[in-house]
């Protein structure tokens, strides 16, 4: 048996510690099947699909989300071509909404910022998946989550989170960790830029407007 | 305009489109799973030793204790490793067969704010000299090495790096330590476990964690030293084992090969299968043309004439069926690759199936060759009608 440990597992274990700690890069749900249900109550199912920006529009709509973002580059480490996650979700079987997330820079780390939203864009659930800092935990706290519920794409048109100006429903969230501006600052622009890419998406394209 | 024996054949096959083109399909699937076969067996064992050459060292010497508890308990956070001494380097250094040597250092780190339930943040404590040395292959995206091994820095794989959204200059901080660290380097993609692991210099990391010990040595060896040998003699040291990668390469091999005999066993009975088609529609061709046959030899054509004719026939039905099942492994061998990874047990990065123009030429000969000997007997039999009986038996 310890034969077997030591050819076997060991070597494995040595060779891939490091991926299986840090599994996959991008923005997915660690575990969708318990995440859903918690982060979308009423949901019975749910349908992953995968989206880009380069099959959805290409450069052309790269430049456009930048624009409506006020920041260039939507995300470091991510091309044109990155697949975003879109998880459909389902109340038998009828579509009630979607659950996105985003990757956005952080004072020490990479901040998933993921929103549960309704069929008409306005967000159910917060969550921040992952942040990075001794801090950090105030960030997702439930208090500061239900901060951002019923919070819809019109909400940022008074802010900007790249200035951190503004007024307004968002201007209004106090930061729970005043000495980490920059993760608080990074939550509101992964925010908008959830909202954002969710409406180049999904809504525009409900809506009939390409 | 002279007729060749080939036209004819071909004219033959397409006297019965459907039977010939049912042939043809399992002509084409059997050579589709020969050729993703063979593909799979030269391009897994590549992509194991490209997995195994990017480790850098040929040798890794441990603590003793199972190895899976190890594991266990770094997933756990790092708590209850096993460690041991570092002067154990030095005592390794000295043996002749040895080329390079560095100390390595694991720790995992419990991070509260991962996920739902909190996850783990591993880092990989080197040395700033030796570490390098061990992989001149890597390059850089941005940046580059410690500047010593007691810097507040860190290098990051690019994933690490795409996943933490760090830039180089950028702060990351240890989990539960709350240690801040600099960015100094990022490298680029190696398709290896390298992306997603973030270096810290040795001492840094064994500051932070406490620990004045290492978890690991790994060792190249010299070129055309006996490795075996060295692994004996480390073997005598106290208190460590030793794990070779030309071992893990074998049992790793030996892992899969269950599953090789199983495919290679499918992919003998499949041409089984084939040929056996190609027998009877040629069979069935040559019973239905007794009497066409019986006029080309009242005409003069000898039995060996009739023998090429019938044999032609054979060998287009399988130079088109090769030539299509080939195209086939070819066009779906990132699906053959996504299929074996979903399958086994252990797959390497890199691409599991390495098709080339050899590998195809083979195949196709094989299938070929095959074919051939399966018409041997459909066209001996043609060759030996007699003209009159079988134009009388009409």
């Amino acid at each position: 048996m310890r034969s077997i440990c030591i050819k076997i597992l060991l070597p494995l274990l040595l060779l891939f510690w490091s991926t299986s700690a840090l599994a996959a890069v991008g923005c997915d749900l660690n575990n969708p099947d318990r995440d859903v249900p918690r982060l979308f109550p009423e949901s019975t199912s749910f349908k992953t699909v995968y989206v880009s920006i380069q099959k959805m529009g290409g450069p052309a709509l790269l430049k456009k989300i930048e624009g409506r973002l006020g920041a260039q580059n939507i995300a470091l480490y991510a091309p044109v071509d990155v697949p975003y996650t879109l998880y459909e979700i389902y109340k038998d079987k009828k579509k009630v909404g979607y659950i996105h997330g985003v990757n956005q820079k952080g004072q020490f780390g990479g901040i998933q910022v993921f929103i549960a939203q309704d069929l008409s864009g306005k967000v159910k659930t917060f969550y921040l998946q992952k942040i990075t800092g001794a801090a950090a935990s105030k960030f997702r706290e439930a208090k500061f989550a239900r901060k951002f519920e019923g919070v819809t794409l019109k909400d940022f048109d008074h802010y900007d989170p790249v200035r951190g100006k503004g007024s307004g429903r968002i201007a209004d969230v106090p930061n729970p960790s005043p000495d980490l501006e920059t993760d608080y600052y990074g939550i509101l622009r992964g925010l908008k830029k959830n909202l954002v890419l969710m409406d180049e998406f999904v809504f525009s394209a409900e809506r009939g407007k390409p | 305009m002279m007729i060749t024996p080939f036209q004819i054949a071909y004219k033959n096959l397409l006297r019965k489109k459907v039977r010939s083109v049912l042939t043809l399909i399992g002509i084409m699937l059997s050579t589709w799973v020969l050729v993703s076969l063979f593909g799979f067996n030269r391009g897994y064992e590549t992509a194991l030793n490209r997995d195994i050459e990017n480790m850098g060292y040929q040798l890794m010497v441990m603590a003793k204790g199972c190895p899976y508890e190890a594991a266990t308990m770094m997933l756990q956070g790092g708590k209850g490793l096993r460690y041991m001494d570092q002067s154990m380097v030095d005592q390794i250094t000295k043996e002749p067969e040895v080329d390079k040597v560095t100390p390595i250092l694991m720790q995992a780190f419990f991070d509260p704010n991962k996920g739902e339930s909190g996850g783990i943040a591993g880092f990989y404590g080197v040395d700033a000299h030796s570490y390098p040395a061990m992989k001149p292959f890597f390059r850089f995206k941005k940046g580059g090495w410690f500047k010593d091994n007691a810097a507040d820095e860190v290098v990051m794989g690019y994933e690490a790096a795409e996943l933490e959204q760090r830039e180089v200059g950028d702060e990351t901080i240890v989990p539960e330590k709350n240690v801040k660290l600099k960015v100094v380097g990022i490298l680029e993609r190696t398709g290896s476990q390298d992306d997603g692991t973030t270096f810290v210099p040795l001492k840094t990391l064994q500051k932070i964690s406490q620990v004045d010990q290492i978890t690991t040595i790994g060792i190249k060896v010299k070129k055309d030293a006996d490795i075996t040998g060295l692994e004996n003699k480390l073997y005598q040291l106290k208190d460590v084992q030793v794990v070779s990668f030309s071992q893990v390469k074998q049992t790793i091999m030996k892992l899969i090969s269950t599953a090789r005999v199983m495919v290679f066993s499918i992919a003998v009975v499949a041409l089984l299968i084939a040929m056996v088609g190609v027998i009877n529609t040629v069979l069935m061709s040559v019973l239905e043309r007794r009497q066409e046959i019986g006029i080309l030899k009242t005409m003069g054509a000898m039995p060996g004439d009739v023998f090429r004719l019938v044999w032609t026939e054979t060998l287009i039905l399988c130079s088109l069926g090769g030539v299509a099942g080939i195209l086939l492994a070819v066009l779906f061998s990132r699906f053959t690759d996504l299929l074996a990874r979903s399958i086994l047990p252990y797959a390497p990065k890199g691409g599991l199936v390495a098709i080339d123009l050899k590998l195809s030429l083979l195949t196709l000969v094989i299938i070929v060759v095959v074919g051939l000997l399966s018409g041997l007997y459909p066209a001996w039999k043609a060759g030996r009608i007699r003209p009159l009986e079988s134009i009388r038996g009409e």
